[in-house]
């Protein structure tokens, strides 16, 4: 502990403190018996400084984020923690004011303990075998200049986002709404891949595996995290084997040096450190495609906890991403005075043909108005989305936003409820308080 | 005449009064210390032109696990391949969910540790981490 002596260089400056002190307890009596300004000062007293809850639950995570402090890992901004081994970390909400996320920034999943921390070039190759006429290898340099190179505009939103809102709350990462990010993604198309390897007939599926490992017995969903994709399924020909993100090397944490991006599909697709490309004549059986990532094959993939028991809720793997939008400007952690031109900015996204229209609520979804779109990043990319909003009178308002997708689907104001805490999509709301400003 | 005069006075008083009600709305020169911690920056890593392409050590925040019987059991067996922080994330979880959670890290994903030992970290979670039990 410091003394005194320490704190003030000289004895009258410290005399100076103790009287600005005094000073200040003597006035503050006085202001408090002004009745009329105590009060008007603010309806809550604001003491001392507030922490997140350490959890959150039974009830819905009522914040925007997951509640876990902001920590730091290798190559990335401080994220807010969800898990440390392994590594899952959540965006905080202002990064979405930009319609790419910034790889430091970009939100974290890895789903077993063993995953990479280096990678040697002069190791790593990209493999591709199983049923195809010759198994192939590329090296990184190989990739970059044996094939055109493309570049895709895409959200990766983990098929978890929002699990925190689920009620009744299921187990799993209780991520808020930043296991999400947009970034410009640059590789080799996986087609030209596949014709380089010339695919034999019978083939069915395609199997990614990256260097998401752990330490379970092997055949074991904890021994490797191993996705698949159906060679007939459309998407198969937009997948991109990206070694670029937003321009830039991939952060290890990302999936440096190849990450798969399938466009418009949850990030459960997206191998991170790729390093085979598997051809099956069968559909996969692993784990991690028969039992893990399934959604109710129904309505929005929603059940219920007790129809679920029955064990007769047919499941199917989980595919596109749903359409969504947030308000991301204001936040809701500051008061604005009545009258302030306010720009309401967020973002909209959808895996099924982009965003068509967004609209605003200031009345908790009564009345709806349309927003302003910014700039066509393609259909798989966030739209940026901007509503002028001006309010008078001081009150607390529930501002709902809505998108409406390519395709038609427009934001349901229903959760969904199903085992894994997929797919949630519902209208999502924001408290703006309006202060007195005259 | 007269009367306007005081009137002036009354008005310049009160204009004092409104002016110092305005100044005392502020508040101006508070502090306290901060309690939230502080994040240290970390350094660049120095840079070889190898073909090691190394991040360096994750790192871990260790959570603190609620006091009570089975604890160690769950610092030595679930830590095996993940964190404790899988159980502290968690919202409250009825105690059949947590009985579930442990048979699947037994059978689905082959945590190999005898029956005794599952039934005390079922136990302990369930004692520490359901709606009615969970404190902290």
């Amino acid at each position: 502990m410091l003394s005194n002596t320490k704190l003030f260089s000289n004895e009258t400056s410290r005399r100076k403190f103790v009287r600005a002190g005094l000073l200040a307890v003597a006035t503050a009596p006085a202001i408090a018996a002004w009745p009329a300004l105590a009060q008007q000062n603010s309806e809550q007293q604001i003491t001392a400084q507030l922490s997140a809850p350490e959890f959150t639950g039974p009830e819905p995570n009522p914040f925007w984020n997951s509640v876990g402090p902001l920590v730091t890992q290798p190559q990335k901004s401080p994220l807010i923690l969800l898990t440390d081994r392994p590594v899952q970390l959540e965006t905080p909400r202002q990064y979405f004011l930009n319609a790419f996320t910034p790889n430091e920034a970009f939100y974290v999943r890895w789903h077993l303990e063993t995953l990479p921390n280096a990678i040697d070039l002069k190791q790593w190759r990209l493999r591709v075998d199983g049923n195809v006429e010759k198994s192939i290898e590329f090296s990184l340099p190989e990739l970059f200049t044996r094939f055109q190179p493309v570049s895709v505009a895409a959200v990766n939103q983990c098929s978890g986002n929002s699990r925190s809102r689920f009620q009744p709350r299921v187990p799993g990462g209780q991520w808020g709404n930043g296991a999400m990010g947009n970034a410009l993604w640059t590789g080799v198309k996986l087609r030209d891949v596949l014709n380089a390897a010339k695919l034999k007939t019978g083939s069915v599926q395609i199997q990614f595996e990256g260097l998401d490992r752990g330490k379970g017995p092997e055949g074991n969903g904890s021994n490797r995290f191993l996705k698949s994709l159906d060679l007939n399924n459309p998407v198969t020909d937009e997948v991109i084997l990206a070694y670029a993100m937003n321009n830039k090397p991939l952060p290890l944490l990302n999936g440096f040096p190849l990450r798969a991006v399938v466009p418009g599909y949850f990030a459960t697709y997206w191998l991170k450190s790729l390093t085979s490309i598997r051809i099956l004549d069968k559909t996969d059986d692993n784990f991690w495609m028969k039992s893990g990532y399934r959604v109710p094959d129904t309505p929005r993939g929603s059940t219920t906890p007790d129809e679920f028991k029955t064990g007769k809720v047919p499941t199917v793997p989980i595919s596109k991403i749903p359409v969504r939008s947030f308000l991301i400007s204001p936040d809701g952690l500051d008061k604005i005075p009545a009258g302030f031109p306010l720009q309401l900015q967020g973002i909209a996204f959808s895996g099924n043909g982009g965003i068509k229209k967004v609209e605003v609520s200031d009345d908790n979804g009564k009345n709806w108005r349309e927003a302003h779109l910014g700039d066509d990043l393609g259909p798989y990319s966030f739209r940026i989305w901007q509503f002028a909003w001006a309010p008078k009178h001081p009150g607390k308002y529930q501002i709902a936003v809505r998108a409406t997708d390519g395709i038609g689907n427009i934001q349901p104001d229903e959760g969904v409820w199903n085992p894994g805490g997929y797919l949630w999509n519902k209208i999502e709301r924001q408290e703006i308080v309006i202060g007195d400003a005259a | 005449m007269k009367t306007y005069k005081y009137l002036e006075v009354a008005l310049v008083i009160g204009a004092i009064g409104t002016g110092t009600a305005v100044y005392a709305q502020h508040k101006t020169g508070q502090y306290e210390a901060g309690s939230s911690g502080k994040i240290t920056q970390p350094l660049a890593q120095p840079l070889s032109t190898d073909s090691s392409y190394d991040e360096g050590p994750l790192l871990t925040y260790r959570p603190t696990l609620a006091p009570g019987d089975g604890r160690q059991e769950v610092e030595v067996y679930c830590n095996t391949c993940h964190s404790s922080i899988y159980i502290t994330m968690q919202p409250p979880l009825p105690a059949d969910t947590w009985a579930a959670e442990v048979t699947k890290m037994r059978k689905t994903f082959g945590a190999d540790f005898p029956d005794e030992i599952a039934n005390k970290v079922v136990r302990y979670l369930q004692a520490n981490y359901t709606p009615d039990t969970r404190k902290h």
